[in-house]
């Protein structure tokens, strides 16, 4: 599986990956609108640099490797591709927004202004690898710094993990991306004055430091949280069907006897 | 049949409304009619048209269950208006739906695309399957008016023979999708305020939309007796409030036993827009109606048990409003946007609702939905009109409903009409940026969007040491200024601008100019106008030969609109820059990096001196680096 | 005085459009139902369908009348289109629906020679018409108060309209025309449906409807003569 590894004490914060970006996928000039986040990133802006004077942060779409959209997308328009990347089908897309709803990152973005609207969001250059046009993604090419990099994920954790070991001082021990949310093809490394949590779109919860019963651990994938109740769909329908028809026929039984037992005595008198 | 002649000119009014708003959505698109965004993906068109419609129309089952499974043969008079509400609840949700669905001519891709594992598939197919059920188990009250066609009375027989089976389908396909609307948040733990997520939020939806569908078939059947001036069906009333009173009971223990063993229980008492919610759906929805429904004495009275309750069912709507976009992590964190639905989208579902109530209207006037139907409107209708100079005599009831909703439906349509058309939708959601003109003296500091942040310009350097002219820069001068700055042209940070004052040129206070002083007409008929402008137009430079200095960076004015200001500034120093690297030996060798953003966007370099407020301010703060433009 | 020139060419626009072209819908197939309704309740269901195409033909292409009223046809028609050219075609007016609507025609707009002169015809041949319709004893009898007021309104935006395009004034009376020029093009659209101006619809199908609202209910005459009173009373 594929996978990009931005090690942020590299980062100069040029931008170059955001003007690559929009070059290969044709994405027109960018103004600021209403319903915008606050973040960068937008239907015409699938990479953003955040900045907080001392570090660049490249945001996108973190590619799950078990993602939430995909299991939320009634129609399956959403898919996770052979190398890794989460790619999208517009011809199947009904416009439901529930990807949006579940991305633990909050990474889709709508085309609020237009009247045929679809879901924008990074596919890591799918098509165009796919083609063969291109080796590896138009930011991690547009790079002048290595600060971004694609290869095999294994690979990419072996260089972070090798990173880190080299400068304990300057790293931070943490790879984002390893284990979060069941792990992410996009990996991120950083100094160790830098956290990088606000990436993670819960983050600004207010239950911040209680973690209460039924709440998920951070490393566990977000499609499971639905699974159970997913599961126990098809018993509850059976289920349900069972108690109303035994239901049914108890008092239904119960009427007959009491009408037979009514007549009965009826003749009787 | 004064009162019910009322309400159906309030509703067509309402329906007047919506359907203006509604042509600008599917016209516009959903930016320009909605409050919605990119934090706020679902909100009142989910929370209200689809999840408290769904619930809404819990009656149904809940009344088919009583009716026919557990035999109480007391609900018979009220079980066919429940099964029509119901069916035409669902009708309602699906339509709404379809506006706020982003291809709303896509939703028939459930049918062939299949992805079992979302919450969002088993809904869709059990709404689609119940609403064929509902229909099914309605057939048979349009069957009864043609007895004598052989096809339809065969219908209707095995219909009716059926309908123990499609009661309960009915029941299975609604306990389903009644709490798999809960199941949707599941994936979303911190997304909800924790009052509201919770593992078993299914099962909290499927309680609470018993209670709704309860307490609903308890409003529709007093509105309408009232509206039609029936008996209330007073033993019915009181039996369904006595039931829902225990699954109220049960609703309002689920709801905190759960609150108490999640471990959320702090969060009742702190002050916050997720509590004050919380306690004012909770008081709306469970404690009003409780009481009301609990006490014998009480519920007797008509009129308290029929505020309880309207009160519990606008109660319980409110919660699925909650839960589908007030209390998401936006609107309590306060990153990103407060969301509040507009009145656009209220609009919308609320014609949605006329048009449902409307159709439940025409049913019971022309069909047997209750034992009697109500009076004929045109019965007793023999009498002369009596001659009145005040009164415009416009015919029959029937004749005079017609003239008045269509005229109310007209007039409404041309209010919201007036209202829709602004900024926002033809503005298409932009925010403007005002820029302000540089600060400082001979170190210009540009700081265009005012965060504090400028680029700093050293104007003696670029004008002695580079030996550039000032026209470089100060390409346009206005009308008798002599160095026109920057920011009067490029007035916005990233929209485009306007550098000639159109309104004041034609204004008679202004220059009071005919058009055709500087639009020729020759050939130009509007479309020349509008798409080839220059062939027909004037250019500024015909009157203000001053406009341009000499040997200025821009000779000719192709038109008066102005790029923005960002990418004015970036064009002009980069281009610059650029064109210096490649000329200029010696600059090449001792500054490669001359044309990098970096070079001009020292962040770290503010140029306010009070140091302790702006660091109080940055801290933590992430601020999106502007992309190069290409 | 701006603003309400801003409200009066933005929002009052609108809705005065969105009133004239739904209340002309309305009232069209309001019309339509009561005819059917008549039809379905009267005992004679014949309609001389010859006959109504032939008055209908008449009223859309008053050939015939030419011969029989000459100087009426003739100033007739020429209202008539002055009253749809100019409002509709002139460029300034697309360019109103442009703003404001959204839709324009502006590259088949009229320049503003023509349309001065289109607009000099109408108001004269309006005036023309009231005195004619004045000085004509039949017609006066037949005619209500508003069927003078209709005419007249109908001229005020013009008389406005060519001032203000032609007429050289000073500002403040320029804008007081503009703003009266477009109020009261407001108020028009907004009483065209709701007056006899709606026979710009219902012309195709009012010969139809008289041809089908004129039959009398079976037994109409026993139910009058039940109701007041004097059954088996000799006429």
């Amino acid at each position: 599986m594929k996978a990009i590894l931005t090690d942020v004490t590299k980062c100069i914060g040029c931008s170059e990956c955001v003007s690559a970006c929009k070059v290969i996928n044709h994405l027109p000039p960018d103004k600021p609108r209403e319903w915008q986040k606050n973040d960068g990133l937008s239907a015409r802006n699938w990479t953003s640099v955040l900045n907080n004077d001392k570090f660049n942060v490249r945001k996108q779409c973190r590619h799950c490797i078990e993602p939430a959209c995909v299991t939320a997308c009634p129609v399956g328009a959403l898919n996770k591709s052979g190398i890794g990347a989460v790619v999208y089908d517009s011809n199947k897309c009904l416009g439901c927004r529930y990807c949006m709803m579940a991305c633990p990152y909050g990474i889709p973005r709508y085309d609020w202004e237009l009247a045929v609207p679809y879901i924008r969001k990074c596919i890591l250059c799918y098509d165009n690898l796919k083609s063969g046009k291109i080796t590896q993604p138009a930011c991690t090419k547009g790079c002048p710094t290595g600060a971004t990099i694609y290869g095999e994920r294994n690979d990419l954790l072996n260089i972070a993990r090798l990173r880190i070991k080299q400068e304990p001082d300057k790293y931070l021990d943490l790879i984002y991306g390893e284990k979060e949310v069941g792990g992410t093809n996009v990996l991120y490394i950083t100094s160790k004055d830098c956290s990088l949590d606000f990436l993670f779109y819960y983050n600004n919860r207010i239950e911040k430091d209680v973690k209460l019963l039924g709440q998920p651990d951070f490393n566990e994938p977000y499609p499971q949280l639905s699974k159970f109740a997913m599961n126990s769909v098809p018993i509850a329908f059976v289920g349900m069907g069972a108690v109303m028809t035994g239901i049914y026929w108890v008092i239904n039984r119960r009427k007959k006897i009491e009408k037979e037992n009514k007549g009965i005595e009826d003749g009787e008198d | 049949m004064e009162r019910i002649n009322r309400f159906k000119f309030v509703l067509w009014c309402i329906l007047g409304i919506a359907s203006a708003v509604a042509i600008t959505r599917l016209i516009f698109g959903l930016g320009a009619t909605t409050n919605l965004t990119d934090n706020t993906p679902w909100g009142f068109w989910i929370g209200f048209d689809v999840m408290g419609g769904v619930a809404l129309a819990a009656g149904g089952f809940v009344i088919a269950a009583f009716n026919y499974i557990f035999g109480k043969k007391k609900f018979q008079p009220i079980a066919r208006a429940a099964i029509l509400t119901a069916f035409l609840g669902y009708l309602a949700v699906v339509i709404g739906l379809l506006f706020d669905l982003g291809l709303p001519w896509n939703i028939w891709h459930m049918v062939i695309f299949w992805n079992p594992h979302s919450p969002l598939f088993e809904v869709g197919w059990c709404v689609m399957l119940y609403l064929a059920v509902l229909f099914l188990e309605f057939m048979p009250v349009i069957l009864e008016r043609f007895p004598n066609l052989n096809i339809l009375a065969k219908l209707h027989h095995t219909l009716n023979k059926i309908r123990i089976p499609l009661v309960v389908l009915g029941i299975m396909l609604s306990t389903l999708h009644q709490s798999s609307l809960g199941s949707l948040f599941l994936t979303m733990p911190y997304r909800l305020h924790p009052l509201w997520w919770s593992p078993i939020i299914p099962l909290i939806f499927l309680v609470s939309a018993i209670c709704l569908g309860l307490m609903m078939v308890i409003v529709e059947s007093m509105t309408s007796s009232y509206l039609y001036k029936k008996e209330y069906e007073t033993h019915i009333l009181d039996k369904l409030s006595k039931i829902a009173s225990f699954m109220l009971l049960f609703y309002m223990i689920l709801r905190f036993s759960d609150i108490i063993i999640r471990g959320a229980a702090p969060f009742l008492f702190v002050s916050g827009w997720g509590t004050y919610l919380f306690w004012f759906e909770l008081i709306v929805s469970i404690f009003v109606p409780l009481i009301i429904f609990i006490i014998p004495a009480i519920r007797k009275n008509t009129t308290i048990l029929y505020i309880g309750a309207i009160t519990g069912v606008m109660g319980i709507v409110f919660n699925r409003l909650n839960v589908g976009g007030l209390t998401h992590l936006n609107n309590l964190s306060g990153i990103g946007t407060f969301y509040f639905p507009s009145w656009m989208e209220i609009s919308v579902s609320l014609g949605v609702v006329s048009l449902a109530m409307l159709l439940f209207f025409y049913f019971i006037e022309n069909y047997k939905v209750w034992d009697n139907k109500p009076i004929d409107l045109d019965s007793g209708h023999t009498a002369v009109p009596k001659f009145n100079t005040n009164y415009v005599y416009l015919g029959t009831t029937k004749v005079t409903n017609r003239i008045k909703f269509t005229f109310a439906f007209v007039f409404a349509f041309g209010l919201a009409f007036a209202a829709i058309s602004g900024e926002k939708v033809y503005g298409e959601g932009f925010h403007k940026t005002p820029v302000t003109k540089a600060k400082g003296g001979d170190t210009l500091v540009i700081d265009g969007n005012r965060d504090n942040y400028g680029v700093q310009f050293k104007h003696k350097f670029h004008s002695d040491s580079l030996h550039i002219t000032c026209v470089t820069c100060h390409h346009l001068n206005k009308p008798k200024d002599k160095n026109t700055q920057c920011f009067e042209c490029h007035n916005d940070m990233y929209l485009t601008g306007d550098a000639f004052r159109h309104d004041w040129h034609t204004s008679a206070q202004g220059a009071n100019l005919d058009c055709f002083k500087c639009h020729k007409q020759g050939n130009s008929k509007g479309k020349e106008y509008l798409h080839n402008m220059k062939s027909v137009t004037d250019s500024c430079t015909n009157c203000h030969n001053d406009l341009i200095p000499a040997n200025s960076k821009t000779r000719l004015l192709k038109t008066y609109k102005t790029v923005s200001y960002s990418d004015a500034m970036h064009n002009l120093c980069i281009g610059c820059h650029d064109s210096l690297i490649k000329s200029d030996v010696v600059l090449k060798a001792r500054k490669p990096d001359l044309a990098l953003c970096s070079n001009c966007h020292i962040k770290s370099q503010p140029y306010r001196k009070d140091k302790i407020i702006f660091e109080g301010v940055q801290k933590n703060k992430w601020v999106v680096l502007p992309g190069r433009i290409k | 005085m701006d603003s309400l020139l801003e409200f009066a060419k933005g929002p009052l626009f609108r809705f005065s459009f969105a009133v004239m072209i739904l209340g002309l819908i309305r009232v069209f197939i309001l019309s339509l139902i009561n005819g059917f309704e008549a039809k379905s309740k009267a005992k004679d269901k014949v309609i001389p369908k010859n006959f109504v195409t032939k008055l209908t033909l008449g009223f859309i292409l008053p050939i015939r009348a030419f011969r029989v009223k000459p100087v009426y046809s003739f100033i007739s028609i020429l209202f008539h289109i002055g009253l749809l050219l100019t409002p509709i075609l002139l460029f300034d007016h697309a360019l109103l629906f442009d703003n404001s609507i959204g839709f324009s025609w502006l590259n088949i707009s009229l320049s503003g020679t023509i349309a001065s002169n289109l607009t000099l015809f109408t108001i004269s041949a309006g005036i023309l018409l009231i005195i004619l319709r004045i000085s004509d004893k039949k017609s006066r009898f037949i005619s209500r108060k508003q069927d003078f007021l209709w005419p007249l309104l109908l001229l005020v935006p013009f008389i406005t309209g060519y001032v203000c395009g032609n007429v050289v004034i000073s500002p403040l009376t320029y804008k007081t025309f503009l703003t009266i020029h477009i109020l009261s093009g407001d108020l028009i659209f907004i009483l065209i449906p709701l007056t006899k101006i709606a026979h710009c619809v219902l012309l195709p199908i009012s010969q139809w409807i008289t041809a089908r609202a004129w039959k009398f209910v079976p037994e109409a005459g026993e139910n009058i003569e039940k109701i007041l009173g004097k059954e088996g009373q000799k006429l």
